[in-house]
C-alpha cells in the first residue's frame, strides 16, 4: 500500500509515502502534526501529480538539512515548503498542507535505515481508508495545479505536467 | 558530503574543461548529473562565485526554454554546495551530429530528410531567440533527436546550456548563429545547402529575425569578437 524509496544521495535515508482517502479527522491530524505528535509531513494530495513530486521535495529537504540550509524549522515543514513554486512559507502551508475540512491526506515519513519501518502508528491515527500511493492521480486537481504553478499549454507540449511542476520546484530558489 | 560520494559510484560519461557529466539513477529515474568541479587555477573565492553563477544561469535558461515549449531536459535537483545539476536523461535519442553523419553515409534520398531536419532546427532556434535565450554553444552535438514512443516524429531537444545567458540584442543572437554555422560546416562537410535551409527557416519563423540575420552577415566578416579598435 505504502511506497518506500531510498534516497540515492543519502543511502541511509528512506522516504515512505502513505495515502488516505475518506479521512474524517483532518483537524485532529493537523493539530497532532503542529504539536509534533506525528512523525511526518501531512500533505494535501489534490496538489500532487505523482509520488515523484514528493520524492523531489523530500530529497531536497534532507539535503538542505544536512547542509544546515533549511528555510523552515523542521524536516516535515521543509518538505511542504519545497513543494511550493514560491518562496513564501505561509503560502506553501496553505496550499500544500492539510486543512481542517480535507477528506484525503498524504503522509510522508523520512526515516533512517537503522530504524525499523513501522507505520502502524500513523495508520491507526488516521480515521480513513488507506489506498495505494500510485492512485494519487485519482485525487489530484490538475486545474488547480496548473494555475498555481503557472503551467502554460505551450509548456505541456514539450513535457508532462509532472515535468513542469518538478522543474519549478527544483529551481525556485534561484529565480 | 553526500553528492561527491554518490558521484564516485556513478558512470562518468564525459569530462570537459568546465564540468564532468555522469549517468546515474536519481529517485528511481535515469538521470544525468552535471558537476562543475572546482578549478584550482583560479582564486578560490572567484572560482566559487563563477561556478555558482554559471550553474544558476544554466538552470534558468533551461526553465525559460521549457516554459516557452522548447524541449530541454527537466531539472530534478540542484545542489549548490557541490554545484551539481541533476536532470532528466534524454532516452531513446541520438545527437543531431550522429544523425547527419549517418544520413550522409547512406545517401539514398536523404537530402530531403536533412533539409526537413534543418528546418526544424531553424524553427526551434528562432523560438529560443524570441525568448531572448542565447545558447552560447550551439553545435550539432548539443542537439538531440528523441524518438517518439511509437515511431512518432522525433523531437528536437536542446542540451548543454552551460554557456547560455539572457539577451535581447541582435548582436548576441547573430553570434549564436555564427558559432553554429562554424561548427556545423566544419563537422559536416558539404552541407552548405542544408545550413542555408536552416537559416531560411529561422528567418521565416521569427518576426525579429531580419536584424539578427543582418548582424550575422556583419559577424561573418569580422569574426565573433567585436572589434575594439577606435
Amino acid at each position: 500500500m505504502h511506497l518506500t524509496q531510498e534516497l540515492e544521495l543519502f543511502p541511509d535515508v528512506r522516504v515512505t509515502q502513505l495515502l488516505f482517502k475518506e479521512v474524517k479527522n483532518a483537524a485532529e491530524l493537523r493539530q497532532s502534526a503542529v504539536d509534533g505528535k506525528i512523525n511526518g509531513a501531512l500533505i494535501n494530495p489534490t496538489m500532487l501529480v505523482d509520488p515523484f513530486q514528493v520524492l523531489v521535495a523530500a530529497n531536497k529537504a534532507v539535503c538542505f538539512q544536512k547542509n544546515g540550509k533549511m528555510k523552515t524549522r523542521a524536516l516535515s515543514s521543509e518538505i511542504i515548503f519545497n513543494l511550493s513554486p514560491t518562496n513564501k512559507i505561509s503560502d506553501a502551508f496553505k496550499r500544500f498542507g492539510i486543512s481542517d475540512g480535507d477528506d484525503c491526506v498524504m503522509v510522508v515519513v523520512v526515516q533512517d535505515k537503522s530504524e525499523t519501518p513501522c507505520f502502524d502508528d500513523i495508520v491507526s491515527k488516521v480515521d480513513g481508508c488507506q489506498i495505494p500511493v500510485k492512485d494519487i492521480s485519482l485525487l489530484s486537481d490538475h486545474m488547480k495545479i496548473k494555475k498555481l504553478y503557472k503551467v502554460t499549454p505551450q509548456e505541456e507540449k514539450c513535457g508532462t505536467l509532472l515535468d513542469a511542476v518538478v522543474s519549478r520546484m527544483a529551481t525556485k530558489d534561484v529565480l | 558530503m553526500a553528492v561527491p560520494e554518490f558521484l564516485s559510484t556513478a558512470e562518468l560519461l564525459k569530462q570537459g574543461a568546465e564540468a564532468r557529466v555522469y549517468r546515474a539513477q536519481f529517485l528511481g529515474k535515469p538521470a544525468i548529473v552535471k558537476e562543475r568541479f572546482p578549478k584550482r587555477y583560479r582564486h578560490s573565492v572567484l572560482d566559487e562565485k563563477l561556478t555558482h553563477r554559471r550553474t544558476v544561469q544554466e538552470v534558468r535558461s533551461i526553465l525559460r526554454c521549457r516554459k516557452a515549449g522548447i524541449p530541454a531536459p527537466v531539472v530534478y535537483f540542484v545542489d549548490y554546495t557541490s554545484n551539481c545539476i541533476f536532470m532528466e536523461e534524454i532516452l531513446r535519442s541520438t545527437t543531431v551530429r550522429d544523425h547527419i553523419v549517418g544520413a550522409q553515409q547512406s545517401d539514398a534520398g536523404n537530402d530531403v530528410e536533412l533539409r526537413l531536419l534543418a528546418q526544424r532546427v531553424g524553427q526551434t532556434l528562432a523560438k529560443m531567440h524570441d525568448e531572448d535565450v542565447i545558447h552560447g554553444d550551439l553545435t550539432t552535438s548539443n542537439m538531440l533527436l528523441r524518438r517518439g514512443p511509437q515511431d512518432k516524429e522525433s523531437e528536437l531537444v536542446l542540451i548543454d546550456f552551460g554557456l547560455s545567458y539572457i539577451s535581447a540584442l541582435p548582436e548576441d543572437k547573430g553570434v549564436d548563429l555564427y558559432v553554429l554555422e562554424k561548427a556545423f560546416l566544419s563537422t559536416h562537410p558539404n552541407t552548405e545547402l542544408v545550413f542555408e535551409e536552416l537559416l531560411k527557416s529561422y528567418a521565416a519563423s521569427s518576426k525579429r529575425s531580419p536584424a539578427v540575420i543582418k548582424k550575422l552577415e556583419e559577424v561573418r566578416l569580422r569574426g565573433r569578437k567585436r572589434s575594439m579598435v577606435g
